[in-house]
């Protein structure tokens, strides 16, 4: 009896947490949205974008957002420290993947960077955010030109939650969306329910 | 009262002091770091039986940077300089991978300490300058980096006597600690 109660509280009352990861190659602006996100949600001015280096290992933002806790991993994108991304996968709730639409040179890269990830057992049915990032950039390619390169429809089953969304990191646009569109999928995701203690 | 205004005059100018611990194996190069930073000038050093201590102010923030003996025979007396340890710089000797073993064995230990649990972590993977230096990736990897997943962590190359890397470090140090002020 006492246990069906706890069982009760718990799910109304307790707080889910989750943990994301933020991965894509690097320059994509992955510590950039880490910052915007910690802005929008903790008050934390965020640091000037000159001012970033490139990450060489992991910042982490702990927020809370719509009754969830957040925990962002964001994690260095040089071809060197991707190999260090897996220890990360098998305790990952969710995954943004952050894409640079300004630079055309590099989509193929990112394109297999993702299907990389995607193919990873330990990733296996993880809700995914696509994020096309740096849509002020004149010539951005728009987030329905890189969904048709990515062939992501493709790429995943239809079961596994996607969404892709444009964004600019540095002012914050589209970023909001993006996080409570995640929020909504990963309180629904068996993957994420199902590793909540 | 007077601490209290003392406190409040700090926060207002910004004068933060942190404190911050420098940690390896002997012969990392640690103190070498710590005269570099603070004097500029590389300093002959013998091994550091204790400790050295230094302020070190860079970009608006002070620094109390605490260098520790790295000896096997020393290493079990870090934990007495744990407590409010705002962040712990862990230099390796990147030219010597048969001890990186040790030195990840003696890193983990160090961050399972509850005292240390809010400190964010850098590492310098030194001497660089030598010819058979490890790169940061695999040095991360033989660290067991990636298995930190509560820490704010990241890795630099440096080169303590030419003075490389330092300052990169601690660009990111400041980035780092600015959410605690």
């Amino acid at each position: 009896m006492f246990s069906l109660l706890y069982g009760f509280w718990n799910l109304f009352f307790r707080r889910a947490e989750f943990q994301v990861l933020i991965l894509g190659v690097d320059r994509a602006g992955k510590t950039t949205l880490l910052e915007q996100l910690k802005r929008l949600y903790t008050g934390l001015d965020p640091l000037p974008p000159g001012k970033i280096p490139p990450t060489v290992g992991l910042n982490i933002g702990r927020m809370q957002v719509e009754r969830c806790k957040l925990i962002f991993w964001d994690l260095g994108g040089t071809p060197a420290l991707r190999s260090l991304w897996e220890n990360y996968y098998s305790e990952a709730h969710g995954l943004i993947f952050v894409v640079d639409t300004s630079d055309h040179d590099r989509f193929e890269e990112a394109r297999d960077t993702l299907q990389l990830l995607l193919n990873h057992p330990d990733l296996a049915a993880i809700p995914l955010l696509v994020f096309a990032n740096k849509q002020d950039v004149e010539g951005a390619t728009t987030p329905r030109e890189l969904e048709a390169m990515f062939g992501l429809k493709q790429l995943l089953s239809s079961s596994q939650p996607q969404n892709m969304l444009g964004t600019t990191a540095l002012n914050g646009d589209g970023v909001q969306e993006g996080i409570e569109w995640l929020v909504e999928a990963l309180r629904k995701s068996p993957r994420a329910m199902g590793m909540q203690q | 009262m007077g601490v209290l205004v003392s406190k409040l005059l700090s926060t207002l100018m910004g004068n933060k002091e942190f404190r911050v611990l420098i940690l390896g194996l002997d012969n990392a190069g640690k103190t070498t770091i710590l005269y570099k930073l603070q004097m500029g000038e590389v300093v002959t050093t013998v091994p550091t039986i204790g400790f050295n201590v230094e302020t070190v102010q860079y970009k608006n923030l002070r620094f109390q940077v605490w260098d520790l003996g790295g000896q096997t025979s020393i290493r079990p007396y870090w934990r007495c300089y744990y407590q409010n340890t705002n962040a712990i710089i862990y230099v390796v000797d990147s030219a010597d991978p048969d001890r990186m073993g040790i030195s990840k064995t003696e890193l983990i230990t160090m961050l399972e300490e509850e005292e240390l649990k809010d400190a964010v972590l850098m590492v310098f993977a030194n001497k660089q300058d030598l010819p058979n230096a490890l790169a940061t990736d695999a040095i991360a990897e033989k660290l067991g980096l990636s298995l930190l997943k509560n820490r704010q962590w990241a890795i630099f190359k440096t080169s303590a006597i030419k003075g490389d890397g330092l300052y990169d470090g601690l660009d990111w140090l400041v980035n780092s600690l600015r959410e605690g002020k």
